[in-house]
């Protein structure tokens, strides 16, 4: 009855719809089956199962049904029937040395694959009929040559293989001018639009029994409970418990210690509380790794209770000091007789970046390095009456290189998360739509876990979704759940690697990509670049690296059109900039999204920041500094020489015509000679630079480089940096020796005095009499005089900063004009020190008083 | 002491080596008493300056030179504080406002007005106005130059302006035209030989004619880097006998290495190369105007003539997109490229048209 139903279904709607060819191969198809079904029940009752549960669908009431696949669906149910057992069974015995578990379950993908005989292997396997394979167990042997029974499991019947199965064997007719991707790929979704099917069906027709619907996500239902749930790195698991357990000790005392026998051999990490080295633990991560449930199970199983601190918390300073503190030093947290233990999740979002000391960062180091001299109640040791930090505390953040945790790391055991195999997730993820009810294929499965990139929490927030429109786990269903799962966070590297190289085959398949739009590459790129939110830092990659290409570019056209581009770009950027144009921002991305059609080659070379635009602005930027200070210097001699210099300081001037020639003026050929046997003319050349450089007050400095010899510096500008390119000196200008230097240094230093001197006497005396010259200056200046090298180098730094008293204001000697006056007499001011030292003593606040108010 | 640059520096006009007709005019103008606001304008090193403060004392006198120098706190509408530095004298005043930045149009406001709306006190004073000397208008910005018009009109009684730049074509035409334009050109060789003969007297040395003639054809008409030179030369070499090596600055030396490495190979290596020289350049805070102009140059120089006008083109073309942008070794590196295919084209006599 069941057959006749079928073949004469069949035979309708092959007439119907179907071209001849396939029609044919439907109906052999067919008749091959028929004696193996009647052999069979189990073949039989499915294929009738399936007859019947269609059977209403043809009819014409429901008119908007799509016979073809229907029949594809008839015809691949009945076929793989006899084909798919045979050939699974065949197979897995070929496959089983890639299994290590006996009752591991091939992967859809796998059986898929192996459908490889000839067109006229149906015919032969088809008499073979499924329900007479032996139930023995296969034996295979592993490669080191262990040899394992795979126990044969009584075959579920599953349609969604087998008709990838049958299409495929079909398709395989003419062995494989399809390639197999766009074969499996054709397959998802015969088999989505089947479950469309079978959806709109039970929409249509029956009322279905619905689950009552349990509102919680199931990232929480799943949650592992328990240190052995964990799944993923089983090393960083342990890691994490191994330090957890190095606390206990410390936590819980000697009578849990018994369990740790071999903590004497590890004392040496231990301190007098027997702490682990590292105080804290952090985990760091791509999001979605079991980053925080790590940090709680681990807790849990080792007997804490965990507090947490995370992101929805303020994370300033005082949180520190208003619970965390209390919290540890009690030592348990509230209603609870465990001891706590702390979880700082998102740590480095935290403030600490910077000097400041209250930072929430800088505190919980305070916290760790707690000597124990600070009071605190205790509650366990009751042998030590100081507490420092005696709980573990564990940190999660998602990138530890942040520069908030820059002072944090070097006091933490640092676990780095890694994106865990791919097989366990399947794995997991596998059970959980069994227990769900889902069907789901391991192909479906890994693709999610690619497109999530091992962001488990994603896979089942994915997961929970599919479940809301059916059952059943398919590629198709799959690709459409986590389209927005592929605009992962982009990094200027990344984004920069994308432009130059091609997207890799497997990223491809991940992203789920037709050729087609493997080939569309502007919305892809922009989308990314535009995501990444770096335009300038992009751009200058890209100028980085365009021109590093190997492709051969004979003419350079290449070139000039991404030149072209950049230039764009940054006209666009500069718009945008300064004349605050920010709608222009939106089409930056575009303007180096061409490189890729320009540039972009296979296995070129990972594409690093650009390096040298970085030290091109540090170095412009010292250089600048450089070129202010020496303008100061300008300045002031514009000042003292009646506005001599000020036309040397404009622009461009100052570094294109007067830093060049200062520098040859000040290094003439001198030889080091006493100045009292030197010749006249060496004298005046002398006397002519130390003139220029007294006014302009270029001095040399001293300084002891490392091997201990002693040179002389050109300071406070070096200014020789504009005759200094590629690191080299301008060839001729010679070098003055130590010799000179420390001459023309002397000098320099005595002109500097004594024109200092003069201008004390000249333009201090009258209106600015109250801020007369400090006393301490005049005397090191007096001292200066001897050529003694060291002293001069402290005594500037003193000089530099005349002596203010409490209030910031300048100190002054009220008896100025006695100062000015004297000019070398040192011996007079030597007392004048002493003096000024009893009275600094006393110069919070210092007035002038008349003696008759202390009378 | 000062250097010779401004030790020699001439300070009355009729103490000026060249351009005597201008020196002329100048002076008659400054005793017609009806003195109209200035624009000097011409190639650095041509004697602006002086020029400008031999004018000042023809009108005012010696007392013009007791300058004082101090600086100034301006207030940006944003708050910030704002330096500049003020040279005066009784009779004067000098800004420089591109010392601002963005914010010149701040200073030429307040200091202009405050100067206009007082009157001269000094009863001995030859003019009844005072002069405020604007260095650098060409890089005023316009904001600036619109604030420059009407305070130019309607302070006219107390106050004349004499605006100082380097080219006439980024100052707007109303200021133009309310100012009388002076060109000063460069000086040429023999004027520059002169008086660099000049100097060397009052130095007390004698300059060898062949130094002086090369120095002033290194100077390119600039008569300030040519004193400059001078100066070098002698501290380097005292006795100034034997072979004397002239100094050039030594970015232009390094420009120079830059052109003749584009013309010496066109391929994308030698791009980079180009660029991490031309980083260097720019970390040296040369002007990129003026890299990109000196490299040009030379470029220009030394290849065939069907090149030179569309080397020169680009390097316009280029020179004004880096004025508008922000990453100014972009444009350098894009002329460099656009440089190195004309002359690959050029060389190999292949049609650029068909590539484009």
């Amino acid at each position: 009855m069941s057959m006749f139903v079928s073949t004469g279904l069949l035979s309708n709607t092959l007439a119907g719809s179907l071209q001849p060819k396939d029609a044919l191969e439907f109906g052999v198809a067919n008749g091959l089956l028929n004696p193996s079904s009647s052999h069979s029940q189990g073949t039989t009752r499915t294929s009738s199962q399936a007859t019947l549960e269609h059977s209403p669908i043809s009819t014409p009431s429901v008119p908007d049904l799509d016979p073809q696949s229907l029949e594809m669906n008839f015809g691949s149910t009945f076929l793989s029937n006899g084909l798919l057992l045979a050939s699974a069974s065949h197979n897995k015995a070929s496959q089983n040395d890639n299994l290590d578990s006996e009752d591991f379950e091939l992967p859809t993908v796998t059986e898929a694959f192996d459908i490889t005989p000839g067109p006229e292997t149906p015919s032969r396997l088809s008499t073979t009929t499924p329900i007479h394979i032996p139930r023995s167990n296969v034996r295979a042997t592993t490669f080191d040559g262990k040899t394992i029974y795979i126990r044969r499991k009584p075959k579920i019947f599953d349609p969604a293989p087998r008709a990838a199965s049958s299409l495929s064997a079909r398709t395989i007719g003419n062995l494989l001018n399809v390639p197999i991707h766009r074969l499996l790929d054709q397959l998802s979704m015969t088999t989505a639009a089947n479950l469309a099917r079978a959806d709109q069906e039970a929409l249509s027709h029956s009322s279905e029994t619905t689950t009552p619907t349990r509102d919680t996500l199931w990232v929480d239902r799943y949650r592992p409970q328990k240190f052995m749930d964990l799944v993923g790195n089983e090393k960083v698991a342990r890691d994490a418990m191994t330090w957890l357990k190095e606390w206990d000790f410390c936590v819980f005392g000697k009578s849990k210690g018994k369990k740790r026998s071999r903590d004497g051999e590890e004392n040496l990490n231990t301190d007098e509380f027997r702490r682990p080295k590292e105080k804290i633990l952090l985990l760091s991560g791509p999001p979605g790794l079991g980053k925080t449930t790590l940090a709680h199970v681990v807790a849990q199983q080792a007997g804490y209770e965990v507090m947490e601190i995370n992101a929805s918390d303020a994370r300033t300073g005082s949180i520190i000091d208003d619970r965390i503190r209390p919290a540890l030093e009690s030592g348990s947290a509230i209603g609870s007789t465990k001891p706590v233990l702390l979880v700082i999740d998102e740590v480095d979002g935290a403030t600490g970046a910077g000097d400041s000391s209250s930072t929430f960062v800088h505190k919980l180091v305070q916290l760790i390095l707690a000597k124990p001299r600070r009071k605190g109640r205790s509650t366990h040791n009751k042998g030590h009456n100081a507490r420092p930090l005696l709980r573990p505390i564990i940190c999660i953040c998602n990138d530890h290189n942040a520069s908030s945790l820059a002072k944090l790391r070097p006091h933490t055991y640092q676990i780095r998360f890694n994106r865990p195999a791919d097989i366990h997730l399947v794995k997991r993820l596998k059970d959980i739509c069994t227990i769900e009810g889902m069907k789901a294929d391991a192909r479906a499965l890994s693709t999610l876990v690619g497109a999530a990139r091992g962001d488990l929490r994603g896979c089942l927030n994915a997961l929970q979704f599919v479940k809301t429109r059916g059952k059943d786990v398919t590629e198709l269903v799959i690709r459409k759940a986590t389209a927005g799962m592929k605009e992962t966070d982009s990094t200027v590297t990344s984004v920069l690697n994308n432009l130059f190289s091609p997207l890799s085959k497997k990223r491809v398949r991940e992203m789920g990509l037709t050729d087609e739009d493997e080939a569309r590459y502007v919305g892809r790129l922009s989308h990314e670049v535009g995501g990444a939110g770096r335009d300038t830092a992009i751009a200058s990659g890209c100028f980085g690296h365009y021109a590093t290409m190997r492709r051969h570019d004979a003419n350079l056209s290449r070139h000039e059109k991404g030149i072209e581009w950049l230039t764009t770009f940054d006209q666009f950027s500069s718009a945008m900039y300064s004349d605050g144009d920010f709608a222009l921002i939106q089409y930056l991305p575009y303007t180096v999204v061409p490189f890729y059609p320009l540039f972009h080659e296979r296995s070129g070379e990972k594409v690093e920041r650009n390096q040298a635009d970085w030290e091109h602005m540090t170095v412009t930027r010292s250089n600048e500094e450089i070129l202010k200070s020496l303008s100061r210097c300008l300045r002031n001699a514009t000042i003292r020489h009646g506005g001599d210099f000020r036309h040397l300081l404009s622009h461009p001037i100052l570094q294109t015509e007067f830093a060049p020639y200062i520098n040859r003026i000040i290094s003439p050929p001198l030889r080091p000679v006493n100045s009292q046997v030197i010749r006249p003319q060496e004298k005046a050349l002398m006397n002519r630079l130390v003139d220029i450089m007294a006014s302009l007050e270029l001095r040399f400095v001293q300084e002891k480089s490392e091997d201990g010899t002693l040179s002389y510096r050109l300071d406070p500008p070096p200014i020789d940096v504009f005759v200094t390119y590629d690191g080299k000196r301008a060839s001729d200008i010679t070098v003055s020796r130590y010799a000179v230097r420390h001459l023309v240094s002397l000098e320099v230093d005595n002109r500097l005095i004594s024109r200092d001197t003069e201008f004390v006497e000249k333009g201090k005396r009258g209106k600015h009499d109250f801020f007369g010259k400090p006393s301490t200056k005049e005397d090191t200046d007096g001292e200066a005089e001897y050529p003694n090298k060291k002293a001069k180098l402290d005594t500037r730094d003193i000089a530099d900063k005349p002596p203010t008293d409490f209030f910031g204001r300048l100190i002054t000697i009220q008896s100025a004009s006695s100062t000015k006056a004297a000019d070398r007499k040192n011996v007079e001011r030597r007392y004048r020190v002493s003096y000024k030292f009893l009275e600094g003593n006393s110069a919070a606040v210092r007035k002038p008083v008349k003696v008759n108010i202390f009378l | 002491m000062s250097l010779w640059v401004d030790q020699y520096r001439p300070r009355t006009l009729d103490a000026l080596n060249y351009h005597k007709g201008l020196s002329d005019r100048l002076k008659s103008l400054s005793a017609s008493g009806d003195f109209p606001h200035m624009l000097f304008y011409g190639p650095s090193g041509a004697g602006k300056k002086t020029r400008i403060s031999c004018t000042l004392r023809q009108l005012f006198g010696p007392g013009v030179e007791k300058l004082k120098i101090d600086q100034r706190i301006f207030l940006s509408p944003s708050k910030r504080k704002l330096e500049i530095n003020l040279v005066q004298s009784n009779y004067h005043l000098e800004i420089t406002p591109s010392e601002a930045g963005n914010f010149d149009r701040v200073v030429i406001q307040e200091l202009l007005k405050e100067i206009a709306q007082t009157q001269q006190v000094d009863l001995g004073a030859k003019q009844r106005f005072k002069v405020v000397v604007i260095n650098e208008a060409d890089s005023l910005s316009r904001d600036a130059q619109a604030a420059l018009r009407r305070t130019m009109e309607k302070y006219m009684s107390n106050m004349r302006i004499i605006l100082c730049a380097n080219s006439t074509s980024r100052l707007i035409a109303p200021i133009k035209s309310r100012c009388l334009l002076m060109r000063v050109a460069a000086p040429n060789e023999e004027e520059i030989l002169d008086v660099l003969q000049s100097v060397a007297r009052r130095a007390g040395f004698d300059l060898p004619p062949e130094a002086g003639t090369k120095i002033a054809e290194d100077s390119g008409g600039n008569l300030r880097k040519a004193v400059l030179t001078l100066e070098a030369l002698k501290m380097q070499s005292p006795d100034l006998t034997g072979p004397l090596s002239i100094a050039k600055p030594d970015w232009e030396l390094y420009c120079q290495k830059v052109a003749d490495l584009i013309i010496g190979e066109q391929s994308p290596g030698r791009v980079m190369e180009v660029r991490s020289k031309f980083y260097e350049l720019l970390s040296h805070c040369i002007p990129p105007t003026v890299i990109l102009k000196t490299v040009a140059e030379r470029v220009v120089d030394k290849v065939d003539d069907a090149l030179k006008a569309d080397i020169m083109h680009w390097a316009a073309f280029y020179e004004v997109r880096m004025r508008t942008g922000n990453k100014k070794i972009y444009h350098l590196e894009a002329w460099v490229i656009k440089v190195m295919s004309l002359y690959k084209h050029f060389f190999y006599n292949i049609d650029m048209s068909e590539f484009d």
